[in-house]
């Protein structure tokens, strides 16, 4: 797996761009100022009326383009084909939105990235985002401001709800990474973190993490072995979840006595971060402390 | 999705994995049940949650009188804060090993992780405390991979279980991948004296992403509406809805997974009882009320619900739209007539507001979502 970088001005081709969110997605993109090149038609549309030129697969559109970037707005069960599909045509840094993938076919489309020497985020995420040049995915406008905080997320809506009251603050984003709230997943949060530690425009990581699995607890030991040296601000969600229920993300999962907010608030707290319960207490954390 | 050790036992069986004949029984049908053989017999309550057997859900039983007194004492009991689902009643195994044998997705390792351990059982995870008491592995998530993997711990167990665990490891590693499982293990896996296996209790977890290509997974939920309540919701409606606490006092109509728990945690830290969870995703709603209107019923059946907080973050959505949405809901529920907070955010969000204030419900519209998790907290505890 390559190190996570992203040009702003990076050649983006959409994968399912015809279909009814793909469509209107690939437009708010390119409104956005997201270097939108081509788009994979579905079955059988051949219209062109939003701009952007179609192509029948990824191979022919990188050819045409010389695209850097996919991503793959299509159905959970087509993940894997799209992502195979984009790297054989050349592509390293892919983006997956799409809810719901199975986690077996995460796995297989994981190895083949890093096969590939590429990067994929996702599933089942916003996407990501450098404010004011280009995103990837649904991240609203509203929410996205240029700043200091790198923000990497389980979440979409806490991301939303947290982002948008810290712009309002004045307080944005550096660039913004929606991991997404699935178990197995491109980039895990400690994976991100090397690239924050030199990130110029970064001064401090925004953490929205929520129960089940260890990405967390992985996060804290990265912090510790890297002596990361910006402050960590780290939102986690689910304290009151019920043992062994899922809530809503496939990877928000307590079992076992694992994956709870406990053992992620300690880890944490003793690799320095700084952990809050509440949206705005954090707000309050964040936009006190001069960042 | 945690399958119940019952319906998983019965779904591998026909792959070829040996487990001891049983029967399904609840308190209902214990006075007719037909018990296999002479016993002993075991007798296990069916909970979707590990740890069963020392929080008292399993018995042995010499006579079928002993069976159904155990059934008849457990039925109402709550294991793990499970209520008991039923039992399942099998034949007492004579074994001579009790071995510990899983698969599990690693998510950290984006791979299907083996372990075993040649010290099954009930204590299993203080054996595994012990230095090299657990053997473990990594592959990728196809047969050939983990039967591999697998294989070559083999050696580091005592020579009398090669045989047997090498052919559970076959077909383990086989149903695994076949099921789209996110975790199957075995614990005990019985060796008998003749080297065969034979699997003790299971546990077997499945994917719900992949239930479009595990038909035999959408059959087993739909055979218990109760048990597999949320992935019964999901199918139905394709959305998420957990019940949390049916005393609770605030119902959620709310958009986004993590937003969702968050707004749950900070309610509870000020004290109130939101009923449930829910991600209804705007996004999908396309112009029809129908997942507003499944909520809603859902609230008619929580006996404290003083108020419903309903919160958009509207990035695409239009709230003009999703107004009108939301009072075709209300008309389509009457049963709901307890006051609204209605944390609006997004386009259109004046249109909303006016359509709101002119239907004369009682819904108050708050652009700021701390103010209307205040204004619901308020509420609550006003009826409390």
């Amino acid at each position: 797996m390559s190190t996570f970088q992203l040009d702003a001005q990076a050649k983006v081709i959409v994968q399912g761009a015809t279909g009814r969110m793909g469509r209107r997605h690939a437009e708010l993109m390119k409104h956005y100022g997201t270097n939108i090149v081509g788009g994979i038609a579905g079955v059988s549309v051949r219209r062109d009326d939003s701009g952007i030129p179609l192509f029948d697969n990824c191979q022919d559109a990188v050819a045409a383009t010389d695209a850097q970037v996919a991503i793959t707005l299509v159905p959970p069960m087509d993940v894997l084909a799209a992502v195979t599909e984009a790297l054989d045509a050349g592509i390293k840094f892919i983006v997956s939105p799409s809810e719901g993938m199975p986690v077996r076919d995460a796995i297989l489309a994981y190895g083949r990235v890093r096969e590939h020497g590429a990067t994929w985020v996702g599933p089942s995420t916003p996407g990501l985002a450098i404010p004011n040049r280009m995103k990837l995915g649904f991240i609203p406008d509203v929410s996205l401001s240029p700043g200091p905080l790198g923000v990497m997320s389980k979440s979409g809506t806490l991301s939303y709800e947290v982002c948008f009251r810290l712009s309002r603050r004045g307080i944005g984003q550096s660039i913004w990474i929606g991991v997404g709230g699935d178990p197995v997943k491109g980039l895990r949060f400690a994976e991100l973190l090397p690239y924050f530690q030199n990130d110029q425009n970064t001064r401090a990581v925004l953490v929205l993490g929520e129960i089940g699995g260890s990405e967390e607890e992985e996060l804290a030991a990265e912090t510790v072995r890297l002596s990361f040296s910006k402050p960590v601000f780290v939102l986690l969600a689910g304290a009151s979840a019920p043992e062994g229920v899922t809530m809503g993300h496939a990877g928000a999962l307590v079992q076992g006595g694992r994956g709870t907010i406990f053992s992620k608030t300690t880890a944490l707290q003793a690799a320095g971060a700084r952990v809050f319960t509440s949206i705005e207490s954090l707000v309050h954390g964040v936009v006190s402390s001069d960042v | 999705m945690l399958l119940l050790e019952h319906d998983a036992k019965e779904l591998v069986r026909h792959r070829g994995i040996p487990v001891p004949a049983g029967i399904f029984v609840d308190s209902q049908s214990v006075d007719d049940m037909q018990l296999e053989g002479t016993g002993a017999w075991v007798v296990k309550a069916q909970v979707r949650a590990g740890g069963r057997g020392k929080a008292g859900g399993v018995g042995f039983a010499e006579s079928v009188h002993e069976v159904a007194d155990f059934i008849r004492t457990h039925a109402n009991a709550s294991i793990k804060g499970q209520a008991v689902a039923g039992f399942r009643i099998e034949q007492k195994i004579a074994f001579t090993h009790e071995v510990y044998l899983s698969f599990v997705i690693d998510p950290a390792q984006r791979g299907v992780r083996v372990l075993f351990s040649a010290q099954g059982g009930v204590d299993v995870e203080e054996h595994a405390q012990q230095q090299g008491a657990m053997l473990t592995a990594v592959a990728a998530p196809d047969e050939a991979s983990l039967v591999a993997a697998a294989s070559a711990l083999l050696p580091k167990l005592p020579a009398e279980l090669h045989q047997p665990i090498a052919a559970a490891i076959v077909a383990l590693a086989a149903a695994f991948i076949a099921f789209d499982a996110t975790l199957l293990e075995v614990n005990p896996l019985f060796v008998l004296a003749d080297g065969t296996w034979i699997a003790g209790d299971m546990k077997l977890s499945l994917d719900e992403n992949a239930f479009s290509r595990q038909p035999e997974l959408e059959r087993i939920v739909r055979s218990r509406p109760k048990v597999y309540r949320e992935a019964n919701f999901k199918l139905d409606h394709d959305f998420d809805y957990v019940e949390i606490d049916r005393n609770g006092q605030i119902g959620l109509l709310t958009t986004g997974a993590g937003l969702s728990m968050m707004l749950i945690d900070e309610m509870l830290q000020a004290g109130r009882r939101p009923f449930n969870f829910c991600d209804v995703r705007t996004g999908l709603l396309r112009g029809s009320p129908t997942r507003l209107i499944e909520v809603l019923k859902q609230f008619t059946r929580g006996p404290n619900i003083s108020v419903v907080l309903v919160n958009i973050f509207a990035g695409i959505t239009d709230l003009g739209e999703f107004a009108q949405l939301l009072l075709q809901a209300l008309d389509a529920v009457p049963e709901i007539r307890v006051p609204i907070v209605a944390r609006l955010i997004g386009n259109n969000f004046a249109a909303a507001k006016t359509l709101i204030e002119q239907s004369g419900r009682p819904i108050t519209v708050e652009v700021d979502l701390d103010q209307a998790l205040k204004l619901a907290i308020e509420q609550a505890g006003v009826s409390a």
